[in-house]
């Protein structure tokens, strides 16, 4: 570990206080509660001195100095509240407001502006100027982002978080001095990740979101913390939502509180693309399948139907006969449930979900390491990264900040081995290209294996491999973070890698908001929760679309997912099987189904999802569209139409009636573990079958690695959740993975139905302009 | 002497009802007084059902800033904002108001609103008629609180005007 810095004495205000060398004053300052006003300085931005807001008076220098800029040093003695620092103070802001148009009223940031605040708490209460305001029009610069000029104070923040924080270098300054203007650097639009940061960032309303503009105001709206219903990173956002026709809509997404593994970091899906909620195509009324055609019902109707024909599909060709598929969008009590509900109501194996990545080969090499996983803070924080495979700029946004984030800001060493030149080899201290399909080659390479290297000496000389193997085995802590071309074989030689190195962790990349979730929680056709064994195996999902084909499936339940269009199957061969499909829409599997149940999104509920590392957070329900269900709550109620005692399903309600091992304990007599376990961990047994907690409660006493924090998770943190104890995981079929392939601006079927992600991916492949025949 | 001081204050008492006897009648005779405010008298200052102001151009100058809502204190004002186009311009500014609506139910008249508001948009009018059998009616719409149209802009139209040409009344716009 690092040496303590070395702390200097200085005094602030007649405060004596202490902090480390080589820190800003206004950081030191604002540690012991002393504020100084700024705009420009942004924690973890590079400097810029440009608002002047910030001056203190330092003892035997000759003028007022930036606190942003001035480092602490022995003995300095600081003033920061006097009559002349007020009255610069003062005078800064009047100049500031000197061609800021008063349209507050109007303006999006009304309320929650810094210079609104920085004007009541250390303004004037008039102006000296009386000439009439710069007007300028506003300008539009990308489907998101929006420009008005006048309202700019040139605090540089969004130039800088967009070129270092993102590393886009869209944004720049145009002239110079009085003149000076923030303008995009290509022509008059923006040429980037839309990630919306710079509009985050901006302290004033100059920039404002598409998404957002003029709905509302920040204190009209309620804001719910969750996590983002995307891609497997979950970041932690903030929901703004208001009150709309059909329940609540969501109209603003941004990480308020600027807590959470991402600070203030979202991208463009998490900022903007909520809108699938309120997609006119969502389904809000159950469909069943009358005479060819799926016809709206009621819920009793869809229920009871849904009961009956899988009773029926179990009594006479028994469980076997019945596939589930599950969700990678769901939360891990509904994934948990899910799969207990097809072992246990269905009596069937057959479960499996879109895989994206070789969790239970992972599980498998590290049951029994302790500390072998990295979490997304540690990615931010570690000496060096491995990367093979994967492009987080596209794939993992969260994940590719924090790495360029950890280069930046505590010089991190990254290395690279892709088949493609992915953006991130900028931040990289080594990048090795490797041919397309060589990850495997690559990987037991580095982990000892040197005849590996054949097949791929083509791309790099045998010496820059030995180099880099000998590097990494000397770089203590080291990340290794791998997307899914590394599966099976792969997953064993990095972890073997990992394992040769001290403190080294690993991260593997999945695709999807749960897709890590659905795998711990045991969506597989052999696996349990914890990546237990089952007893019997179960088809997989294309042994089921096989047995389909065949006539032996006779009934499917698809939840939130849509097999059809990702496996690209045939829709002939369910002709004979009983579909059900709880989703939002009416996807390709959807139209096939003989009952659609639609469903709530992930932002329309409650529970715990877990990220791609293995991090734990809590979704709250934020918005609400009239008519959908959890899938929770369809999954119980379709086991209590199916003449299913539900307190065997979800552990409600007191033990005393139900309990004694009548119902749920091993054999007759025996105590009700699950009384028993939240009896000894002082919990209360939960009262509604609809409550995921009481899920939660057993995910907690049944799958090792959840046994975390929970008053954390519950305050809205990140816990992080370990592999060591797991079963012994399984090896797979590498060729059952299937990569979603999602860029920045597509998310599977979420992102078909936003229409901020597709009118930036129309802004960005515009249809061809239509040529004149002559 | 008390007896002395009782008569005294007595007659000091009834003199101020003797003399008002004499005094010309101030009974508002509403509501069968002449004009359309029945013969009822106000202070200028009087605060009744609110009146939603337009700007010279007719253009509303609510700009649905929300201050109004936030100032309330019994959270009688509900709001929905939307942007202004170039096809369906409402307000002066950028936004405006979609839905405007006042809760006369919860409404104290205290006039905090016309207080907040930055761009004169909310006044107090002098309406005070406001009672009814059904408290439904008493959520009153931005359609009704809207100020007239300027007289320049054809505050004295008729609406409905199809109508008219077929021989029935013409009833003068009020608010749209």
């Amino acid at each position: 570990m690092a040496d303590a810095p070395k702390l200097v004495n200085l005094t602030v205000d007649g405060k004596k206080l202490t902090a480390p060398a080589g820190s800003l004053l206004i950081d030191a300052c604002k540690n012991v509660g002393i504020e100084v006003p700024s705009f420009c300085y942004y924690p973890n931005l590079s400097l810029q001195g440009a608002c002047r807001m910030c001056l203190v008076r330092v003892e035997k220098m000759p003028k007022l100095q930036t606190a942003c800029t001035t480092v602490v040093a022995e003995g300095m003695v600081v003033a920061t509240d006097n009559e002349e620092i007020k009255q610069a103070r003062k005078a800064m802001v009047e100049l500031l407001l000197g061609n800021h148009p008063l349209d507050c009223p109007v303006c999006d940031a009304g309320g929650e502006c810094e210079l609104q605040d920085m004007t009541f708490s250390y303004g004037a209460a008039e102006s000296k100027y009386m000439e009439p305001k710069n007007h300028k029009d506003e300008q539009q610069w990308s489907p998101v982002v929006f420009f008005d000029r006048p309202r700019c104070i040139l605090c540089y923040r969004c130039v800088r978080v967009c070129g270092e924080g993102m590393d886009v270098w869209a944004l720049g300054v145009q002239n110079r001095g009085v003149s000076s203007i923030i303008a995009p650097n290509k022509e008059d639009h923006l040429e980037c990740e839309e990630c919306g940061m710079c509009i985050d960032i901006c302290p004033v309303g100059a920039l404002t979101s598409g998404a957002y503009r003029y709905k509302t105001r920040p204190w009209e709206m309620n804001h719910v913390g969750t996590t983002c219903a995307h891609c497997a990173d979950g970041c932690k956002t903030t929901l703004g939502v208001r009150r709309a026709d059909e329940g609540m809509e969501i109209v603003r997404g941004d990480n308020r509180d600027k807590s959470g593994i991402n600070n203030d970091f979202l991208c463009m899906k998490g900022r903007y693309a909520f809108d699938f909620a309120n997609h006119e195509d969502r389904l809000t009324q159950p469909l069943i399948r009358k005479n060819g055609k799926l016809t709206p019902s009621t819920w009793e109707e869809a229920f009871e139907l849904v009961g009956k024909k899988l009773n029926e599909v179990r009594m006479r060709d028994g469980g076997s006969a019945i596939g589930v598929i599950g969700s990678t969008h769901t939360t891990n009590e509904e994934n948990y449930l899910l799969q207990k509900f097809a072992r246990a109501v269905l009596e069937s194996n057959n479960i499996d979900h879109h895989r994206t990545a070789d969790f239970p080969a992972l599980a498998a090499v590290l049951s029994g390491k302790q500390e072998i996983t990295a979490s997304m803070r540690d990615v931010y924080n570690a000496p060096a990264i491995l990367l093979i495979g994967n492009d987080p700029t596209e794939q993992h946004p969260l994940l590719a900040w924090q790495i360029r984030n950890n280069v930046r800001l505590h010089g991190a060493k990254l290395h690279i081995i892709n088949s493609e030149p992915i953006k991130l080899r900028r931040q990289a201290t080594s990048f090795t290209q490797i041919p397309v399909g060589a990850e495997l080659n690559a990987a037991s390479f580095l982990a000892g294996d040197d005849s590996a290297l054949n097949a791929i000496t083509a791309s790099a000389s045998r010496e820059n491999w030995a180099a880099l193997r000998n590097q990494l085995r000397n770089t203590e802590n080291l990340v290794i973070i791998f997307g899914s071309e590394i599966r099976g074989a792969a997953v064993t030689a990095v972890t073997h890698l990992a394992s040769s190195i001290s403190g080294a962790k690993v991260i593997a990349l999945a695709d999807y908001a749960n897709s890590r979730g659905a795998s711990d929680m045991g969506l597989y056709p052999d696996l349990l929760p914890g990546y237990h064994p089952a007893a019997k195996s179960g088809l997989t999902l294309p042994q089921m679309a096989e047995n389909a084909k065949s006539g032996k499936l006779k009934a499917l339940y698809v939840v939130g997912s849509n097999p059809l269009a990702r496996f690209h199957l045939d829709s002939q061969i369910f002709a004979g099987t009983f579909v059900v499909v709880q989703d939002m829409f009416l996807t390709e599997t959807a139209t096939i189904a003989d009952v659609v149940l639609p469903a709530a999104n992930l932002y329309e509920k409650t529970g715990t999802i877990t990220n791609t590392c293995g991090d734990v957070q809590i979704v709250k329900k934020a918005s609400e569209v009239n008519g959908p269900k959890s899938d929770f709550e369809m999954i119980v109620r379709i086991a209590d139409a199916m003449g299913y005692d539900v307190r065997n399903l979800v552990p409600f309600g007191r033990g005393e009636t139900a309990d004694m091992g009548q119902s749920r304990g091993a054999q007759s007599g025996e105590a009700d573990r699950h009384a028993v376990w939240l009896q000894a961990n002082n919990l209360e047994p939960k009262l509604s079958p609809f409550d995921p907690m009481a899920i939660f409660d057993e995910i907690q006493r049944l799958v090792p690695g959840y046994r975390v924090s929970r008053l954390n998770l519950l305050s809205g943190n990140d816990e992080h959740t370990q592999l060591s104890q797991s079963g012994p995981g399984a090896k797979h079929d590498p060729a059952l993975i299937v990569p979603a392939h999602d860029n920045l601006f597509s998310s599977g079927t979420l992102g078909r139905y936003s229409r901020a992600l597709n009118s930036v991916m129309e802004n960005r492949n515009p249809q061809p302009a239509e040529v004149a025949a002559d | 002497m008390p007896i002395l001081k009782n008569i005294a204050a007595i007659a000091k008492g009834m003199s101020i009802t003797f003399m008002e006897m004499f005094q010309p009648t101030e009974v508002e005779n509403y509501p069968d007084g002449p004009g359309p405010l029945k013969g009822a008298k106000f202070q200028e200052r009087f605060r009744g059902v609110h009146v939603l102001q337009r700007d010279e151009n007719g253009l509303e100058k609510c700009v649905a800033c929300f201050l109004c809502a936030a100032n309330c204190p019994s959270n009688c004002i509900y709001i929905e904002a939307a942007e202004n186009t170039a096809e369906n311009r409402v307000s002066g500014a950028e936004r405006y108001a979609k839905v405007y609506n006042i809760d006369y139910n919860r409404c104290i008249f205290c006039g905090y609103c016309v207080e907040a508001c930055p761009t004169d948009a909310i006044t107090h009018g002098h309406g005070f008629e406001l009672a009814t059998f059904n408290a439904s009616n008493l959520v009153y719409r931005k359609e009704q609180m809207l100020a007239p149209m300027p007289a320049h802009m054809g505050a004295n139209a008729v609406f409905n005007q199809a109508e008219v040409n077929q021989g029935a009344p013409a009833v003068p716009v009020q608010g749209v």
